[in-house]
């Protein structure tokens, strides 16, 4: 069995004052992209923080690679962009990401070489000889990403990569980490907007208040929530359909209107085996839509709406 | 290695693309070469020739004696300078003596514009002599370069002539009064070392200095961009991929590597300045002979000195930067610097007042205490060792004690810089700072 990416095994890390990460459990498998949700001061940073072996955990082990070493000793296999963006703003685009390629262990030749490439590619090509201090906060956000993937890492740590960007730059900044994974590589990236993660990721976690509320692949898990509906409408052969509607093992709840109905899939049940029966029984089926419970609907129903929006980092248990 | 390598590249290379480098390391050298130029060159043209009458009111003629003494003065040094004044004697007693006076001051300082103008008149009279108060009247009156060397050429001539009114032979004063000096020679190992006290003294005090400065400018530099990085939050991408020891030690590395640059481009500069004052002084038309300047200031550096000086140098810099990351670490603004920084500070001040009292007696027991505190040995060791022998066991034990106490220091500051520099908030309290050093 290949190891996990990134295993956390019973982290916790306190602070002066508070938990802020507590018995936290997480592997990431290799490939795709994974999603670590929470509302703001849930834990992420500080979680992605002991993953790069910033700060250690008071308790437990965070291995990577299957402990191979600490975050900052794999540096060459990891790309990390930190929540808060820090460059030099007095040096020029191309020789701060050069600098940046050169402390992840590439020759600052090929650091070069890699950095036009980039550059030319997000769109900062004219801005290569400018000071940092010179640029938009946008663009600067791009020259940092590009800082975080210049040495081709293995995984890709991303905290909070979309936040201030605006569309056509999120845009951007999507495509190429949908690429990274389609390579093959392992894509990490936290965010409090549910809605991102839901398009983006194969797998997620959601900590709230420091500790795991949920994780598992994105399918498995509404699977399980379930509160899957379905919306039919048929045009031929209605009681047939109102019987199929009556199987308890694929239906937990029906509301048949006799042209069209609402259902509610049973917990377990797949929406697939629910078509298969509705066109077995020879129903005439104008509409089969799936609606699945978005990821905030699932957070909010597991944490309660308060921790859902909670906003303080502060807050004490 | 290489990520170390990196750091300090960069901290080299953003740092002397400064202004602030360029300037401060190209201006000084163009400074100590006006301070070489411009004396010499005031001396040469700021007054050219003055024309002087010494009005003789006496009845010896000691007024000829005194034209014949201005005539000898030159200017400057050497054997074909040109001569300061060009002077002539009028006789005048009695009455027509203040006639003949005002007619000459109505000749004075005239300028261009009619024709042979004065530059002064020396009265001479026998009651002047007698009572030590001759008179100049002169457009230089003023200067009191002029006035000094006026009254210097004629006070010997004045006590000679008075000698011999009293009937006393002024060549056995001349010989009882002769000057009494102590010439100083520096004696290390049992053997001459060719330098006078002075120039030691020079060096010594100078080598304190340049220590002294290059740990303000320098150290100050590294605790300042360190809390710059965290506040840029820029800790955070570096703390990713490089120890926080590789941080530190790549950031003090660079910026010692530029202090080193500035201060041998400096110390070339001197070097050039004074090697080379001749072809300088040429420049600007300026005759070599014609003005010393500063180049007699500057004694000759021997090399064991130097050697000694830079390991010292080094070691003082790396202490004492450690201790200014750590100050950087622990605060979040430069304003709170101001503040932290004072413990570190108040050891280098008191590293430059040590010098002192060193300089009074180097032999002290003050002084050979101080030989053995790792703070101070930069300041110490060189100073001493320029101005009296050290034996090479008292010089390897300071080295030895220098060495640990610094590994030491730089091992508390890199521990305390790895958790100040992602401490964010609250400047870190002495019980905080305790805690970090502790913490594994």
């Amino acid at each position: 069995m290949i190891p996990p990416v990134i295993r956390v095994d019973k982290v916790t890390k306190r602070f002066a004052g508070h938990t802020a990460v507590r018995d936290l459990s997480l592997d990431i498998p290799k490939g795709g992209i994974f999603g670590l949700l929470g509302p703001n001061g849930a834990g992420k940073s500080t979680t992605i923080r002991m993953m790069m072996n910033i700060i250690t955990p008071d308790e437990g082990k965070v291995t990577l690679f299957g402990g191979e070493g600490t975050g900052r000793e794999l540096s060459a296999k990891v790309g990390y962009l930190p929540e808060e963006r820090g460059l030099y703003k007095k040096m020029k685009v191309k020789e701060q990401l050069a600098f940046f390629g050169e402390t992840k262990g590439i020759s600052h030749r090929d650091a070069v070489k890699k950095t036009a490439a980039w550059l030319d590619r997000l769109g900062l090509h004219d801005w290569t000889d400018k000071k940092v201090e010179d640029l938009s906060k946008g663009m600067q956000q791009k020259v940092q990403f590009i800082g975080t993937l210049l040495h081709e890492p293995e995984l890709v740590i991303l905290d909070e990569p979309f936040s201030g960007l605006d569309p056509v730059n999120a845009q951007v900044m999507k495509d190429v980490v949908v690429e990274i994974a389609r390579q093959g590589r392992t894509v990490l990236f936290s965010t409090h907007i549910m809605e991102q993660a839901e398009k983006m990721c194969d797998r997620i976690a959601i900590i709230a208040r420091g500790e795991k509320i949920v994780d598992g692949a994105l399918t498995d898990i509404k699977r399980e929530f379930g509160h899957r509906f379905v919306a039919l409408t048929f045009h031929r052969n209605a009681e047939a359909a109102a019987r199929v509607l009556q199987d308890r093992r694929l239906v937990a709840k029906a509301d048949d209107y006799g042209a069209s109905a609402e259902v509610e899939l049973a917990h377990g049940a797949e929406s697939d085996a629910l078509l298969h029966a509705l066109l077995q029984a020879g129903v005439g089926i104008n509409r089969f839509e799936v609606v699945e419970p978005s990821l905030q609907a699932i957070f909010i129903a597991k944490v309660g709406h308060a921790a859902a929006t909670a906003t303080a980092s502060g807050d004490d248990r | 290695m290489n990520k170390v390598w990196a750091v300090i590249r960069r901290e080299f290379i953003e740092r002397v693309r400064t202004r602030a480098f360029l300037l401060g390391t190209f201006l000084f050298p163009l400074f100590l070469a006006a301070m070489m130029v411009l004396p010499a060159l005031l001396l040469t043209q700021s007054s050219g020739t003055r024309r002087v009458v010494v009005l003789d009111g006496t009845e010896s003629g000691f007024g000829g004696r005194v034209e014949e003494a201005l005539r000898g003065i030159k200017r400057g040094d050497g054997p074909d300078a040109p001569p300061q004044y060009e002077s002539s004697v009028v006789r005048a007693t009695g009455e027509r003596l203040e006639a003949v006076q005002d007619s000459l001051i109505a000749r004075t300082g005239l300028g261009q514009k009619a024709g042979p103008s004065l530059s002064g008149v020396l009265v001479v009279t026998d009651a002047g002599l007698a009572s030590g108060r001759l008179q100049y009247f002169g457009d230089n009156a003023g200067s009191p370069a002029a006035m000094g060397e006026l009254q210097g050429t004629i006070r010997p001539l004045v006590t000679r002539e008075r000698l011999e009114r009293e009937g006393v032979d002024p060549m056995v004063v001349m010989r009882a009064i002769g000057p009494v000096s102590v010439a100083t020679q520096r004696v290390a190992d049992g053997k001459l070392t060719g330098q006078s006290g002075d120039a030691t003294f020079a060096i010594a005090y100078a080598m304190g200095f340049i220590l002294y400065i290059s740990l303000l400018i320098y150290g100050i530099q590294v605790m300042t961009s360190i809390v710059e990085e965290k506040s840029n939050r820029i800790m955070e991408v570096l703390a990713s991929s490089m120890t926080p020891f590789q941080m530190l030690l790549g950031k003090i590395v660079g910026v010692g590597a530029v202090a080193l640059l500035q201060l041998s481009i400096w110390a070339g500069a001197a070097y050039g300045v004074t090697t080379y004052r001749t072809q300088l002084l040429g420049l600007f038309g300026v005759d070599a002979a014609a003005g010393s300047g500063i180049a007699g200031m500057i004694p000759s550096l021997p090399g064991s000195l130097l050697v000694v000086f830079l390991i010292f140098f080094v070691l003082g810099f790396l202490l004492y930067s450690a201790m200014f990351a750590a100050v950087g670490s622990m605060c979040n603004t430069v304003q709170e610097t101001q503040q932290a920084q004072f413990p570190v500070m108040f050891l280098i001040i008191l590293g430059l007042m040590t010098m002192f009292a060193l300089l009074n007696d180097p032999n002290s027991p003050l002084v050979q205490t101080l030989s053995y505190v790792p703070f101070w040995t930069p300041f110490v060791i060189p100073v001493r060792y320029s101005m009296a022998p050290i034996p090479i066991t008292g010089l390897l034990v300071s080295a030895a004690v220098t060495i640990l106490g610094m590994l030491a220091i730089v091992w508390v500051a890199a521990r305390i810089y790895r958790v100040g520099i992602l401490s964010y908030g609250k400047k870190a309290s002495l019980k905080d700072l305790w805690r970090w050093v502790r913490t594994a």
